[in-house]
């Protein structure tokens, strides 16, 4: 008995992808595409699973390679849900993200997410992470299966390190609609299952596979 | 033209042409073509082919105009490939021309050659041959027709008999209760709750028919709806989850494990209306499912007392002597119709809503993860596991949040608790009934849970009212709590007796009691009460309780005994005013001194007044003035 | 989650560490005390490349917290993470290097006396035998001051005079609580024991 239960937390070191299709709605739009998703949805009966959460962006670089390569960064992004002050912290460690070629159907890249103790952005300045950027992300929620989609807004703090209401300055005019399932890889089923599901949403919005590199 | 020239420009109309029109009317315009665009589309409309075989009349000047517009064209297309396939076929075209005209040429010449017509035999007819041929196109013919004449004719006598259930209409309103899709040619339907967090193997797949397509002419009045679905046989029939909570002998009951099947349960009629037939092919969908689970569980957990699995019946104890057995009967009306003698079925309603509220929440649990926060927290967690690592829960805590009882547990612990309670309840009433003096009512409070439920029982006597001995009992699941007037708690198995001895102590509580509260209203004073004393004979069970009351004047004692079993006794003794001479200096009055020494016993009965209170109290009145 | 204490039971002469440690657990049991699984803890040591200052980051596993993983720097901080925190420091592997030499583990059987948990294990420091540790827990209690008589009653039955005076931390932090809201503190504790105690 105890042996089961305790296994899978030692267990699921098991590398994990997260497969990723991003696309944007107006603002205007944005309740004709939550109706769409409820009904799409597992969660129908319930109401809008709305969530609210701060992101910070910490980066640590190799002091002495600065000049040579600007590539040897880590980053991690720290995560709270500002709505509910009792669920834990949550370091996100993105790996390069995977394109592939016209047969895969998503984007793909290494991923990693551990809740940790409130006290980790302390604990990252302390190891030599420095903060590099922060925003607030609202939004709402659904999941379908182990699909989960997320449509929400971006702002920018005013203020640095103040997430109160007055303090944030929605960015763009439309809202980020993201389709993800987080699993171990080779599971190209997956794929299949979230370009069929993004199917659903046309012609409302447009989920692809986008290329960040480019974009920067 | 002697009117002044005026110009014309021949052009496609300025309107914006419509490339989406969305959901809330809004039109999305394409901008208008230019004119080297719009040339260019018009030259796509254009099928050469057609014009080679129509216009083959006049070729070379249409030929030699083609080429001109290709020439001209060749400047406005910076990239020629897209005009490559016109100018092929052109020059194809111009080709075929050039050789047909010189053929024509040559022909019309007659220089070189001469063409004249070749004769023919004419073809050898045969009348008969002819005949059977023609009549058997004209058969096929006529039977096409009349076929169709048919279809048509059922269709006119359907729309004339009632045009609001035609089959159009029938499928809008499958479609809005029912998930349907169309395979091929036919309209299939799923009734299976997997869409609702079910992930029972079985499927639940049905076709739709159109009535019309089966029914022979005769019969389409008589239908009632154009629409009927045909469901897979093995949902056919009705079905449903009997629980029965039986007394036995101490042993299991293996007797009554046979297949039971209550002849008097009806079917659906082949010609129900749909809507009710699908419910039905669902509930029985539902029952097996159910069936199943608790099956698999009942072989799976390992009870005190093994769960029995026997063909459609699960069997288990509750409490010693008492069974609970849960049937899957489904009744598909192919069975032989077995005349069971008129068995009373004990089925226990609310019991068998419980365990398809238990599978809902299965269900409802299988589809509803608790939302993760912040919103990329893995998924398909509970809440606490999320709060595990940070939190550092240890082991025992992740042992504890792991363990998660099954169906069959609970609905165990749901009949334990009911059984507990409909036990008490007869306690309770056949004390009240047995018992008048005094008086036991009994509370129950209307807000309970299926594992839970509480009664305040009220003891009190008539006219006495202003005394009263209050109990709440707390049932559990295999144990009721008590909580006394005085703020103890005990705590009770789920035998009767045990109950049943609680009360009986509390009434010979409540009358001494009653005693001690007459005895300060009337001056009396109480010498003294014992709640639980070890005088008196030997009792088969229960204790006794004594109160020793002395009177105002102290000249008469009252001595009080209350058992459950034995009764009510009272005892009275007069005291001899010449005894006080004899009185030691540590006594210091003289009713102490009389503690014991010759009671005389009252007889009870003979006493006047309504209740034992009542009765005591008579007493005493008398007696205080004595 | 109680007071917990952890000493070093010396090996002595012409004696092997599984021997000690086999006599150790049939003292426990002829105590009454009944065999409750297994138990590890562990720590590796991560150092800095090349950053400034350098920085030493430990990181520690302990089977009582299976879902855990504590993560403490040299200055003092400590973050309690998931288990798959280790995952990330894998990442880390151009800044922050596992330190081969020093990784330290004790591993063993636990045992439940009433209310108090046993662990005995043999610690080894990159896979070499170093000696053995004794923990005792007392659970119902959360105030280290007020159960170390308790504690040492119980120590002195099993190991004599070495849990004669209570460990040093206990002494200078005399009110050390190990609330469910600062789990660490028991585990930085349980560390920095073993870091000290044993020879390098």
């Amino acid at each position: 008995m105890e042996a089961a239960a305790l296994a899978p937390s030692l267990k699921n070191i098991a590398p994990q992808q997260e497969y990723l299709l991003q696309g944007s709605i107006l603002d205007t739009h944005r309740d004709v595409l939550l109706h769409r998703l409820r009904g799409l949805c597992d969660n129908a009966e319930r109401n809008f699973e709305a969530f609210s959460d701060y992101e910070a962006v910490y980066v640590l670089r190799n002091s002495s390679t600065a000049q040579q390569s600007q590539n040897q960064h880590v980053t991690f992004r720290v995560r709270h849900a500002l709505d509910h002050s009792d669920a834990p912290d949550h370091i996100r460690y993105l790996g390069q993200a995977e394109l592939g070629d016209r047969s895969r159907h998503t984007l793909v890249r290494a991923c990693l997410d551990v809740a940790c103790s409130s006290n980790v952005r302390d604990f990252l300045t302390e190891m030599g992470f420095r903060i590099d950027h922060d925003y607030v992300v609202k939004g709402h929620f659904f999941h379908k299966g182990r699909m989960k989609v997320t449509v929400y807004k971006i702002f920018r703090l005013i203020q640095p390190n103040k997430t109160d209401p007055h303090n944030l300055e929605p960015l763009g005019q439309s809202h980020l609609v993201e389709l993800s399932v987080v699993a171990p890889l080779g599971q190209e089923q997956i794929g299949e299952d979230m370009k069929n599901f993004a199917e659903q949403l046309k012609p409302l919005v447009l989920l692809e596979k986008f290329d960040h590199r480019k974009i920067q | 033209m002697a009117a002044p020239s005026v110009n014309i420009s021949v052009e496609a109309a300025i309107e914006h042409q419509i490339q989406e029109v969305r959901y809330d009317g809004q039109e999305i315009y394409l901008a208008p073509l230019s004119m080297s665009e719009n040339l260019s589309k018009l030259a796509h409309k254009i099928d050469f082919y057609k014009d080679e075989s129509e216009e083959k009349g006049k070729p070379t000047s249409e030929g030699e105009k083609d080429t001109d517009e290709e020439k001209v064209l060749a400047p406005f297309q910076p990239s020629l490939w897209p005009w490559d396939s016109v100018r092929n076929k052109l020059k194809n075209s111009l080709t075929e021309i050039s050789v047909l005209y010189d053929v024509l040429n040559i022909v019309k010449e007659k220089h070189y050659m001469v063409t004249d017509p070749v004769s023919q035999d004419p073809p050898e007819l045969k009348a008969s041959l002819q005949m059977l041929a023609k009549k058997k196109s004209l058969v096929a013919a006529a039977q096409l027709l009349s076929t169709g004449a048919e279809r048509l004719k059922r269709v006119q006598v359907e729309m004339t008999s009632n045009t609001q259930d035609n089959f159009l209409m029938e499928l809008l309103k499958l479609r809005r209760n029912w998930r349907l899709k169309k395979v091929h040619n036919t309209i299939l339907g799923e009734l299976s709750y997997k869409s609702a967090g079910s992930r029972f193997w079985q499927g639940g797949t049905f076709e739709v028919l159109k009535t019309s397509d089966l029914a022979a002419d005769g019969e389409v009045a008589s239908r009632k709806s154009s629409l009927d679905v045909s469901i897979p046989s093995e949902l056919e029939g009705v079905a449903y989850i009997q629980v029965e909570v039986k007394t036995v002998s101490d042993l299991m009951d293996l007797t009554s494990a046979t297949l039971k099947m209550p002849a008097g349960l009806g079917t659906v009629s082949a010609d129900a209306y749909w809507q009710q037939k699908l419910e039905v092919a669902q509930n029985v969908l539902f029952c097996k499912e159910l069936f199943a689970q608790l099956a698999r569980e009942a072989v799976q957990v390992k009870g005190t007392t093994p769960h029995m699995v026997v063909g459609n019946q699960i069997l288990t104890n509750v409490f010693p002597g008492i069974q609970l057995s849960i049937v899957l009967c489904h009744y598909t009306g192919k069975e032989k119709k077995v005349n069971l003698a008129p068995h009373k079925l004990e089925h226990n309603h609310v019991l068998e809503h419980s365990l398809h509220q238990l599978l809902r929440e299965v269900h409802d649990r299988n589809l509803n993860y608790s939302p993760p926060h912040p919103a990329n927290a893995m998924l398909g967690m509970s809440k606490r596991r999320r709060l595990a690592g940070p939190r550092a829960m240890s082991r025992s805590e992740l042992v504890e949040m792991v363990q998660s009882e099954s169906l069959l547990e609970q609905i165990l612990k749901q009949t334990k608790h009911a059984v507990l309670r409909i036990r008490t309840m007869h306690v309770i009433d056949q004390l009240a009934v047995s018992i008048q003096d005094p008086q036991i009512c009994a509370h129950w409070s209307c807000l309970n849970s299926s594992l839970e439920s509480s009664v305040r029982i009220t003891i009190t006597s008539y006219c006495y009212e202003n005394c009263k001995t209050l109990l709440v009992l707390l049932i559990g699941i295999d144990t009721i709590k008590v909580v006394m007037k005085d703020g103890r708690v005990c705590t009770l198995l789920f035998e009767n007796s045990e109950l049943r001895d609680l009360i009986q102590w509390q009434i010979c509580q409540h009358h001494a009691q009653s005693i001690q509260s007459l005895a300060k209203m009337q001056g009396w004073q109480v010498l003294s009460a014992i709640i639980n004393s070890g005088h008196g004979d030997m009792e088969a069970y229960g204790t006794t309780t004594d109160v020793m009351l002395a009177s105002p004047k102290g000249n008469v004692i009252l001595a009080f005994h209350s058992n459950p079993v034995s009764g009510n006794k009272l005892a009275i003794k007069k005291l001899d005013p010449s005894l006080d001479a004899h009185i030691s200096p540590a006594v210091t009055a003289s009713k102490w001194a009389s503690l014991a020494g010759d009671f005389q016993e009252i007889n009870l009965n003979q006493l006047e007044g309504r209740n034992l209170v009542g009765k005591i109290d008579m007493l005493m009145a008398r007696l205080t003035s004595s | 989650m109680g007071v917990s204490c952890v000493f070093s039971y010396p090996v002595p002469e012409g004696r092997s560490g599984a021997q000690v440690v086999d006599i150790l657990q049939k003292q426990v049991e002829t105590m009454g005390g009944s065999k409750t699984g297994t138990f590890y803890v562990d720590c590796e040591t991560y150092q800095s490349v090349m950053l400034n200052p350098p920085k030493t980051l430990h990181i520690l596993h302990n089977s009582e917290y299976p879902a855990s993983c504590f993560a403490i720097l040299d200055s003092g901080a400590t973050l309690v993470a998931d288990t798959l925190f280790i995952a990330l420091m894998s990442n880390l592997k151009n800044i922050y290097q596992a330190w081969k030499g020093a990784k330290i583990e004790s591993k063993g059987n636990r045992f439940q006396l009433a209310d108090f948990i046993l662990k005995i294990g043999s610690v080894s420091l990159a896979g070499s035998f170093k000696g053995i540790l004794l923990e005792v827990e007392y659970c119902p209690c959360i105030v280290a001051s007020e159960c170390w008589a308790m504690l040492k009653e119980l120590l002195q039955s099993l190991i004599g005079n070495i849990a004669e005076s209570p460990p040093s931390a206990l002494k200078k932090k005399k009110w050390m609580k190990s609330t469910p809201q600062q789990p660490q503190c028991c585990s930085t504790w349980t560390i920095s024991t073993t870091l000290g105690k044993l020879p390098p």
